[in-house]
């Protein structure tokens, strides 16, 4: 007969399944070609990225632009979430959507009107320029800061949300205690709030560098050919130049790196995912 | 009662997310507006107004087809991830299997590794086991990144439920089946229900994946629209775009409907 | 012939005890409560019963066949759960049915004829459409209740079932429930920590302390026969003084540390040392007697009822009275019980 525990192995069976075979195995076939060449396991793949400037070079610009997407995100995504504690349910129902709706929408959607947006006739470099800020062939396309815009709107909602769901635990007579106390509203945000919230706003910083930094579509977009990011150089070497064992390692770098900065924050905070 | 907060404060909160708000939509309001432009050109604010680019999509075989490569994909996804993830949500929450913690990190890992390393993982693998990319492998490695989304929402809502109603179901006779068909499957619905959702929109929306896992018969609608925003595109993609944001916004309402979107505020 | 027969049931948790061999016979139509503090066993023993938690050691049986290794949902049983258990996505009706369902008994006509009878049973027939979330606390506790009995189970288990109830709807549950017994005649195990609720409700009462079995018996001889310190503590709220149990010229006396007496029953052999309980309800004060003299402390305002702390040789002391007359702080009055009342305590 069947036990609890058979019954919940059934359950769970099919996902182990799906996951064993269309995402663990996968990850682990990539591991082994990166280390591939004609002649058996080598690192050259790595060496080749690691010793060339050009490489080096994607790879700055990749974790540069990343860490200043998560520095921008962490600046407005804080007083974005401790606003959303502070309304009546209403308007925060209408701010959680807002917030949500461009995480639900297809990236090439939202990149596609950013596209619109900072392109030369578009609507922000002719501000700029109305504003007498800046010269008459200004544009914003395929720039650097084209992409950290485009990436800030797209991760600035995991940012928001990672907060919220710490700041909506914190006891409101928290606050209050520290005002009765003496603090000033901004004294008590200092003092109090701020250091609450801090996990909220590390795992909210994880996410936003992990994302940005293994971004794929908007950057290629916004940055054009010339202002490669990581992810772009990863597709060029599966498409343009069929070369899976040097994409596999870029990819195995891209994972690495993320590692590194992932498991010292599960280690401290014996965190679980979600 | 005294105000906690000063006035220039609180006005310049509003102004703060006013200005946010812009920010994060933006660029879903220009999407809509370029798409109901008269003119061949792509310019926002739009010179004159038409929905003549509606009419071009509804009629490109290109568009079409690649809607409904999306569409049958989504739809597969969505009761793959729904049935899969749910049960094992079931699994996960009744905490009986010695590595219960262990499994929910394993089925929330997709969630922690980026879309590409994966995309790739997926092409290598499948390139090398079974030759050809198959429109199957897409809905596999779709599902793999909804069923997160479907094991996260369940568990919010097993989290919740009276723990002891099913004792009290065996109490009242109920066998095994009995039990997870009569009692805990109703108790999870809304949770399934908005990761079905979450699920299918996902799937429609997905592109890295997509790009990656490509054929020459098998092209989904963002992949479409990646194509033609690389070369010059025409307002028609704004058209196309519109109506994914429709599809968005529709299924939004409808999570928000079942769950109560406020649930997710603390994810 | 026993409905229930528990043979020397241990269980623990992780190498914890919990029950230390309990064995127990409830006979057919009896309403047996179990009664102790928290964590004494009482509910895991309950839990047994219904087979929910396996034992470690021991056997159960109803109606003479061996279930210690059936399911719950093979045993002929019933139980209401402290928090009701109700299936939230169920109409009360559809609620009151399920064990029927399950249990395949009677087809839909006689099934519903049976919900609507237990609904009238607990007076929410006009209910029965609603949702379990649409009811206050004491209706869902009904719908828990009909649900319990409309299979008329082998035996019914109730854990604490009123405990999260206010003090008014207890008592009209406590009633209702005696009726009920009454008309049914189902083998019942009522699990409670509360003692009156025990002694109001019970054919006999199975008191329970760190899983063993206390004391057993019906009301009248636990309330009046306490066997331990324990059992006087539980039931009754006894005040345990030690005392010299000498002879006096009219017969045994327990003499407190400080040379003052009390008359005890003259048939009491015990002599020397010993522990007597003095219930709190049956301790008179007056203001001259020939009692022995006891200083009041505080008196607590109960309504009907005074409480008075009082010091006696030293230790502290509890009587309940009436509020005739009410005593300072500080003032010295005299106690008296009558002697039959005195429990000595042999332990």
């Amino acid at each position: 007969m069947i036990n609890d525990r058979t019954e919940n192995l059934l359950l769970a069976v099919p996902g182990i399944l799906l996951l064993a075979l269309a995402f663990f195995l996968p990850i682990a076939q990539m591991l082994a070609l990166s280390v591939s060449g004609p002649d058996g396991p080598t690192l050259a793949p790595f060496e080749r990225f690691l010793s060339d400037p050009y490489y080096l070079g994607i790879l700055w610009r990749t974790v540069r632009l990343s860490l200043l997407i998560t520095v921008i995100c962490a600046a407005i995504g804080f007083p974005l979430a401790y606003i959303m504690t502070k309304v009546g349910p209403r308007v925060r129902l209408w701010l959680v959507v807002m917030v949500i709706l461009p995480l639900m929408t297809s990236v090439v959607v939202r990149t596609f009107g950013w596209m619109v947006l900072l392109s030369r006739s578009g609507l922000i470099p002719e501000l700029l320029r109305d504003m007498g800020l800046v010269g008459r062939s200004f544009a914003l396309m395929q720039t650097e800061a084209a992409i950290v815009i485009g990436m800030v709107q797209v991760l600035l909602p995991f940012m928001a949300l990672s907060v919220l769901g710490v700041l909506t635990r914190i006891d409101a007579r928290l606050e209050e205690a520290a005002r009765t106390m003496g603090c000033s509203f901004l004294q008590t945000i200092r003092t109090v709030v701020l250091p609450l919230a801090l996990p909220g706003i590390v795992a909210g910083s994880l996410l936003c560098f992990t994302l940005s930094a293994s971004s794929f579509v908007t950057p290629s977009l916004l940055g054009g050919a010339r202002i490669q990011v990581l992810a772009a150089s990863i597709y060029r070497s599966v498409t343009a130049t069929p070369d899976w064992p040097f994409a596999a390692a870029q990819a195995v770098i891209l994972f690495a790196g993320i590692l590194l900065l992932l498991i010292p924050y599960i280690r401290l905070t014996g965190a679980r995912h979600g | 009662m005294v105000r906690a907060v000063p006035v220039w404060l609180r006005l310049a909160g509003v102004v703060f997310v006013v200005l946010t708000a812009l920010v994060l939509l933006a660029p879903l309001i220009v999407v809509v507006g370029v798409s109901i432009s008269e003119s061949q050109f792509i310019a926002f604010p739009p010179n004159g107004l038409s929905l003549r680019w509606y009419e071009a999509v509804l009629s490109s075989d290109a568009y079409l087809g690649a809607g409904w490569i999306s569409l049958q994909i989504a739809a597969l996804v969505t009761v793959l991830a729904t049935l899969v993830g749910g049960a094992a949500a079931i699994a996960i929450h009744r905490r009986q299997l010695p590595f219960s913690e262990l499994l929910a990190t394993a089925f929330l890992s997709p969630l922690v590794l980026p879309t590409i390393i994966y995309a790739i993982g997926m092409l290598m693998f499948w390139s090398a086991a079974f030759g050809t990319v198959t429109p199957m492998v897409l809905a596999l490695s779709h599902t793999v990144i909804a069923l997160p989304y479907v094991v996260r929402t369940t568990l919010a809502v097993l989290s919740e439920a009276d723990p002891f109603l099913e004792e009290a179901a065996r109490t009242m006779g109920a066998n095994r089946l009995q039990r997870l068909w009569l009692v805990v499957v109703p108790q999870c619905l809304p949770g399934l229900a908005a990761g079905a959702f979450f699920a299918f929109n996902i799937s429609f929306d997905e592109a890295v994946l997509s790009l990656f896992l490509r054929g020459p018969t098998l092209t989904t609608l963002p992949v479409q629209i990646y194509g033609q925003l690389e070369f010059s595109p025409d307002p028609s993609v704004a058209a196309v775009s519109t109506i994914m944001i429709a599809l968005t916004i529709a299924l939004i309402a409808i999570i928000e409907r079942m769950l109560g979107l406020n649930r997710f505020a603390s994810a | 012939m026993a409905k229930v027969r528990l043979h020397s049931i241990r269980k623990s948790f992780n190498k914890t005890g919990v029950l230390h061999g309990i064995s127990l016979e409830i006979a057919s139509g009896e309403f047996v409560s179990l009664l102790g503090a928290s964590g004494c066993g009482k509910t895991t023993l309950l839990r047994i019963v219904a087979g929910l938690e396996g034992v470690t050691q021991g056997s159960v049986e109803i109606d003479g066949r061996d279930v210690t290794d059936l399911p719950p949902e093979k045993r002929d049983v019933a139980m209401m759960f402290q928090s009701y258990a109700l299936l939230p996505h169920l109409s009360v009706a559809e609620n009151v049915r399920f064990p029927l369902r399950m249990r395949r008994i009677g087809n839909r006509d006689e099934q519903a004829e049976k919900v609507r009878a237990a609904l009238e049973t607990v007076q929410l027939a006009h209910l029965a459409e609603r949702k379990p979330r649409q009811l206050s606390g004491g209706q869902q506790q009904r719908v828990a209740l009909a649900r319990a009995i409309v299979s008329r189970p082998k035996v019914l288990l109730l854990d604490e079932p009123l405990s999260n109830l206010d003090a008014r709807l207890r008592e009209d549950m406590q009633v209702e429930l005696i009726e009920m017994h009454q008309r049914l005649g189902l083998t019942t195990i009522f699990v409670t920590h509360d003692q009156e609720e025990a002694l109001s409700l019970s054919d006999r009462i199975v008191l329970l302390n760190a899983g063993h079995i206390e004391q057993e018996g019906t009301p009248g001889q636990i309330y009046g026969q306490p066997a331990t310190a324990f059992a006087s503590n539980f039931i009754g709220s006894a005040n345990l003084l030690p005392v010299q149990i000498v002879d006096g010229p009219d017969g045994p006396l327990a003499r407190f540390g400080d040379g003052q007496d009390l008359a005890l029953a003259r048939d009491e052999p015990t002599r020397g040392a010993a522990t007597v309980a003095l219930r709190q309800e049956d301790l008179t004060l007056a203001e001259t007697g020939s009692g022995p003299t006891v200083k009041v402390r505080t008196r607590v305002f109960l309504g009907a009822r005074n409480r008075y702390v009082m010091t006696l040789a030293g230790q502290t002391i509890r009587a309940l009275t009436g509020n005739d007359v009410d005593f300072a702080d500080g003032q010295e009055v005299t106690l008296a019980i009558d002697p039959s009342r005195v429990r000595v305590i042999h332990e």
